[in-house]
This record gives C-alpha cells, sequence and structure tokens, in this order.
C-alpha cells in the first residue's frame, strides 16, 4: 500500500459553542503507519488545533482509546493497512467530549473506583502495613489472572449498548475488575464487593451483547467476569 | 426483595414456562380426552364445545396450568420492569411503575385463578 490515507476526522469543540463537523485530511502512507501516527502527522504539519490524547504509543496504557472506521479501537495499535485508504476517526461513545478525539472519563473512573479495585483484607492494620507475602498457587493465579490484564482503555465501556441506555450501569470494566479481585485467593471484600453491584442498576442489566470482550485490545473477556460474577451473587 | 431475589425468580419462572408450558401444550395437542385431541375438538367446536373443559377437570392439569399462569405473569411484570427501568432511567418512575406492575401482576393472577377455579368446578 502506497500513496495518501484519507483520514475523516470529528471536530468539535463544545466550550466554543460551534457545531460538529468531520474535516478531511490527506496524509502520506508509509509501512507501519498506525492510526496515531496519522492523527499526530495531521497535528504536526496539517492542523496544529486538533485535540487528541495519547502516551505510550503502545497499546500499553491505553490513553488513545477513539472510535476508528465504527469500532472503538487503540489508534496506537491499529495498523492502517488494516483499514484501507479512507479511515474515518470519531471519539469514544458513552464518554462526555472534552473536544474533538478527546473524551472525558470522570464517570469511567468513579466506576472504576467504586468497585474497591484493590485487595481487602479484613484485619485493617495488616492491610495498611503487610507483614508477609500472600503466596498463591498456579490454579487460584488463572482464576483471575485474564482480567487482570485489563489496561483501563474504556472501549469496552465505549462499546457497552447498556451503558448507552442506562448510564448508571457500572460498565464492563468496573464489573471484570470487581471479579478480578473477588476471584483473588488473597481478598477478603467477598459478599461486600458482591453487594456493591447487586441492586437495580447493577450487575443484572447486563444483556450480554459481547460487544465489549470484542472490543478489547488485550483479549480480556468482560462478558466471562460478568457471567462468572452473576453466578457468585446468585450463590450469595 | 434484593436484585439478586428479583432475578433470581425470574430465571426460575423462565425455567417453570418451559416445563408447565410443555405440559399445556402436550395436553392440548396430543391428549385424546373424547375421541380427537382438545385441539381439533376445540377447532371442531360443533361436536364437542368444551372438551377444553377436561382439562380444567383435571386437578393436576389445571394445577399445572395455574402454575404457568403464575410463572408467565412474574416473567411478564419483571421483564417489563426491566425494559422500562432502560427505557427510561429515572429512579422515581421506576419506583412507581413498581407499584403498578405488582397491581397489574395480582389481577391478572386471581383473574386467572378465578377463570381456573370456575371451570374446574363446572360438572
Amino acid at each position: 500500500m502506497e500513496g495518501k490515507v484519507v483520514f475523516t476526522v470529528f471536530r468539535h469543540d463544545p466550550s466554543a459553542g460551534e457545531r460538529p463537523r468531520f474535516v478531511r485530511y490527506e496524509v502520506p502512507y508509509r509501512s507501519g503507519m498506525t492510526v496515531l501516527d496519522g492523527l499526530l502527522y495531521i497535528k504536526e504539519r496539517i492542523d496544529h488545533t486538533l485535540a487528541i490524547r495519547y502516551s505510550c504509543r503502545m497499546g500499553i496504557c491505553g490513553s488513545c482509546g477513539m472510535k476508528v472506521n465504527g469500532l472503538p479501537r487503540l489508534a496506537c495499535f491499529t495498523q492502517v493497512s488494516e483499514l484501507g485508504r479512507s479511515i474515518k476517526v470519531e471519539p469514544l461513545p458513552n464518554h462526555p467530549l472534552v473536544r474533538d478525539l478527546v473524551t472525558d472519563f470522570t464517570a469511567f473512573f468513579s466506576k472504576h473506583r467504586a468497585v474497591k479495585p484493590w485487595l481487602i483484607r479484613k484485619d485493617a492494620e495488616e492491610q495498611e502495613n503487610p507483614t508477609r507475602q500472600y503466596l498463591q498457587s498456579d490454579q487460584e493465579l488463572e482464576r483471575y489472572i485474564q482480567f487482570s490484564y485489563c489496561i483501563s482503555c474504556g472501549l469496552c465501556y465505549s462499546a457497552c449498548p447498556v451503558v448507552t441506555a442506562l448510564p448508571e450501569f457500572p460498565g464492563p470494566q468496573a464489573l471484570a475488575w470487581l471479579y478480578r479481585f473477588y476471584a483473588d485467593s488473597r481478598d477478603q471484600g467477598g459478599r461486600e464487593r458482591l453487594r456493591l453491584v447487586d441492586d437495580a442498576t447493577g450487575i443484572w442489566r447486563c444483556h450480554f451483547a459481547g460487544s465489549c470482550s470484542q472490543v478489547c485490545p488485550k483479549g480480556v473477556d468482560p462478558a466471562l467476569a460478568i457471567q462468572l460474577l452473576r453466578r457468585a451473587v446468585l450463590r450469595g | 426483595m434484593s436484585e439478586r431475589r428479583l432475578m433470581l425468580l425470574h430465571y426460575v419462572t423462565g425455567i417453570g414456562i418451559l416445563i408447565t408450558g410443555a405440559v399445556h401444550l402436550w395436553v392440548v395437542f396430543f391428549t385424546v380426552p373424547l375421541d380427537q385431541t382438545i385441539w381439533e375438538t376445540t377447532m371442531l367446536f360443533d361436536n364437542h364445545p368444551f372438551a377444553i373443559l377436561s382439562v380444567y377437570r383435571n386437578a393436576l392439569l389445571a394445577s399445572t396450568l395455574w402454575l404457568l399462569l403464575v410463572f408467565t405473569t412474574y416473567h411478564a411484570m419483571n421483564g417489563i420492569r426491566v425494559i422500562l427501568m432502560e427505557l427510561i432511567p429515572n429512579r422515581s418512575f421506576v419506583s412507581a411503575i413498581k407499584w403498578v406492575l405488582i397491581a397489574l401482576g395480582l389481577f391478572l393472577v386471581v383473574y386467572g385463578t378465578r377463570t381456573i377455579l370456575i371451570a374446574y368446578n363446572i360438572r
């Protein structure tokens, strides 16, 4: 693939009171180019006012989530060669817009914090000042290891149809994190954790559309975590 | 009642509908109380206008029908509650509609029970 790639980029600044619009940019293609590379080319050489958020450029930090050709993806993790010559880039759905491709993750991270994503020990003193290591077997590790690969990029949250319909729903990321700690043999949160999501807007509202698992760039399966969590809640 | 119990009942009644519904359909399509199945005699109304009453007059089948009524009513009312909750995510509306659905569900069960009892007692 050689020549130019056309980026159609969503542009909108809510604070300026302007109307949302799509702007076309032509970017020269080079081998190995990612969508983030293309956007940075636009920002550096064509339009400095384009707002994007990124950090590590290698699929670890989860900062550059955006909707690329209709699907939530990490811009740094998406090769232009996979998409063809025409690429449409929009901000992530289900997150309030800040500007252009930058979205506000405040609600997302407050839901993340609400599920207490840390190990809970019954002994408060031990929790603050651990006196020993808490060893695990391979089998105990396997119960939650895949869910710990989550980088909190928010792609699953933006793909979730339930979050769209019911903004109070915790979302797949928070629920997967909850299960990750619930399934951890070192954790003593148990029922306290389950009660956090056993309400009218909690875990029961998942439709099991599975779009969260489809879009996860790290291969995490939040839909599975939600089903396992439901089973745990049902068993009390 | 906690959401966990509400949804547990939702799943249990769903399985209950499958079982009692299967019994109901089996009775209607495959049992032969007179010289035809209930479905056939109901379709040929002139021949045996009250063949269906044979179902109600059997205590076991009438009980199954009543269970089907209760399971279906609960499952439907809770399903509507869940749909409305997502359609109109307003806590006070959801709380209000819950009582409307409980009242509607009770009415359906009472009215259906009345129908089954009346049919059961006809001689």
